[in-house]
């Protein structure tokens, strides 16, 4: 089992040239990744769309797999588990008639204020149909794509919290990159306090929390959900805890997506706002309650009339002829006067009576 | 006929200088199969490089540059990841491996490991390199150790599998005799 057991061979073909070409169109490769991230997108999702059906082959019997190894460990736990269960279970249906009455409280609170109602949220149950864990990515592949009306940009949780976000799509499926992913990085709001921070992934379990406020002070404990800034996420949903590692404030996440195989997209269902058509009211003179003024009347302009622009002798003799005198003219002041040039009066002028 | 090898049938000779590359992205295909026996805990391991890095020190005319460059390329395309990342650190290891390749086709048994691992240790510091700057912060090294171990340990069989597809398929370079 030895490479030296081997005969070497040489490479007699130009290898220094090629590699260095080899070597720089690897570095523009990089260069074209970074400017067009997107690159390879479009044959991800068919290969994933062609792969699904085998993996959801596989999916059965792994899960069935995965069950079986972890009920082994448990059958030794069985007692104590169950002691646990019930203790907890009796905890948690207090909370939950603690957390009804809460709610309906809420409800009156929001109906006197007026309050805006949430957006509606749209959902799409999807299986994990495949989990690829490498040291710079971190994402999941889902049996649900474009047929589902999954889009890219919508959260992805489990019955637990936020898991990731769907960041590409194909027919059938769909893939999503986790919290904990490099190239994560979410809104999220802690509570209580409403600090805004961003979740920034860097491949560990715990994603970074990035606050940009000076002045403010986290505590370990205090409950991470996402803000819903710029309409991307849904607000409050559960991402997970604050706590110190020593050098950093990180979030401890609820979902666990090493296990979860059934998980729910979220679509946040907001229109989009249109702009409402402007009318006459929208003016700041008329919304300030004032009458607009009246446009002034149009200036009547005589033209000048010269014989010797005349542009023929017919032209020439009317412009030199008298007008024609009216009805109203015909009297002995009128008639003494020589007659002016004036174009003969319009059919619906009155004459004035002097 | 029994015992003799692909290489010397004549009418299937032509398969031979394709395999070591067909080998390699079948492993890197299959490798990026997005299913995890270990629930996402251990990462997959690199099995497009392990065919780069031995028949790019045994048989360079069945492994050139671009060879390598293109197995990378399979396995940025099938990871999700960043376009480049892996080319660039196949290619580098590519390089490391055509720089030392008279000391490391010296080494045998273990140190046959220990070749691949500091081939592998030159992929893997390149491509965290290159996700430093893509990004601009510094990824954590955890599971780039982690990673680094679980292709050496998948290494050993991989060798004993590539070892009997030299000998019975590949063959060694007719000019050499």
């Amino acid at each position: 089992m030895a490479n030296g057991s081997l005969r070497l061979a040489r490479n007699r073909s130009g290898a220094p040239i090629s590699l260095a070409v080899c070597a720089v169109l690897a570095v523009i490769l990089v260069l074209l990744g970074r400017v067009q991230p997107t690159l390879f997108d479009r044959a991800r999702a068919y290969a994933s769309d062609r792969a699904a059906p085998a993996l959801e082959t596989m999916r059965l019997p792994l899960r069935a797999a995965d069950a079986w190894i972890g009920n082994l460990a448990d059958i030794f736990n069985v007692y104590r588990e169950n002691m646990q269960l019930k203790e907890q279970n009796a905890r948690l249906r207090q909370w939950q008639n603690a957390a009804l009455a809460l709610e309906q409280r809420l409800k009156r609170y929001r109906l006197l204020l007026n309050a805006v109602p949430d957006p509606e949220l749209g959902n799409v149950t999807a299986h994990v149909i495949g989990r690829s864990n490498r040291p710079f990515l971190n994402t999941m592949i889902l049996d649900a794509g474009r047929r589902q009306q999954v889009k890219p940009g919508e959260a992805v949780v489990d019955d637990r919290g936020m898991i990731g976000r769907i960041f590409l799509t194909g027919d059938h499926t769909s893939w999503v990159i986790l919290l904990t992913d490099l190239n994560s990085r979410i809104p999220v709001s802690i509570e209580p306090g409403n600090v805004q921070a961003i979740l920034a992934g860097d491949n560990s379990v715990a994603p970074l929390l990035e606050i940009s406020g000076q002045g403010v002070h986290l505590r370990a404990g205090q409950q991470i959900v996402t803000s819903g800034d710029g309409a991307l996420l849904p607000a409050g949903l559960s991402v997970g805890k604050v706590f110190w590692d020593g050098s950093d404030f990180r979030a401890g996440l609820y979902a666990d997506s090493g296990h979860s195989d059934d998980v729910r997209v979220l679509d946040l269902k907001l229109p989009a706002e249109k702009l409402p058509s402007v009318s006459a009211g929208d003016l700041p003179v008329t919304a300030a309650g004032l009458a607009p003024l009246t446009p002034p009347p149009p200036k009547v302009t005589q033209p000048a009339l010269q014989p010797s622009t005349a542009a023929s002798p017919t032209d020439a003799a009317k412009l030199s002829a008298p007008a024609r005198p009216t009805v109203a003219q015909q009297t002995p002041a009128a008639a003494a006067k020589p007659p002016a040039h004036q174009p003969p009066p319009a059919p619906d002028e009155t004459p004035d009576d002097q | 006929m029994p015992g003799q090898e692909l290489y010397n049938v004549p009418g299937l000779r032509f398969l031979a200088p394709l395999l070591p590359f067909t080998l390699a992205i079948i492993g890197t295909a299959i490798a990026n199969f997005p299913i995890s026996f270990t629930g996402g805990f251990l990462p997959a391991p690199l099995f497009g490089l392990m065919p780069v890095y031995f028949w790019g020190l045994l048989r360079p005319d069945l492994m050139p540059p671009w060879a390598a460059l293109l197995v990378g390329l399979t396995e940025d395309l099938l990871s999700g990841g960043a376009p480049g990342i892996w080319a660039v650190s196949f290619v580098a290891s590519y390089i490391f491996i055509d720089r030392q390749r008279d000391s490391l086709a010296g080494l045998a048994s273990y140190g046959a490991i220990l070749g691949f691992a500091a081939a592998l240790l030159v992929a893997a510091g390149t491509a965290f390199a290159v996700v430093a700057v893509y990004y601009w912060r510094l990824p954590p090294v955890a599971p780039v150790i982690v990673a680094l171990a679980v292709n050496v340990v998948w290494y050993i069989p991989a060798l004993w599998f590539m070892n009997k597809v030299q000998h019975h398929f590949v063959g060694p370079l007719r000019s050499d005799f």
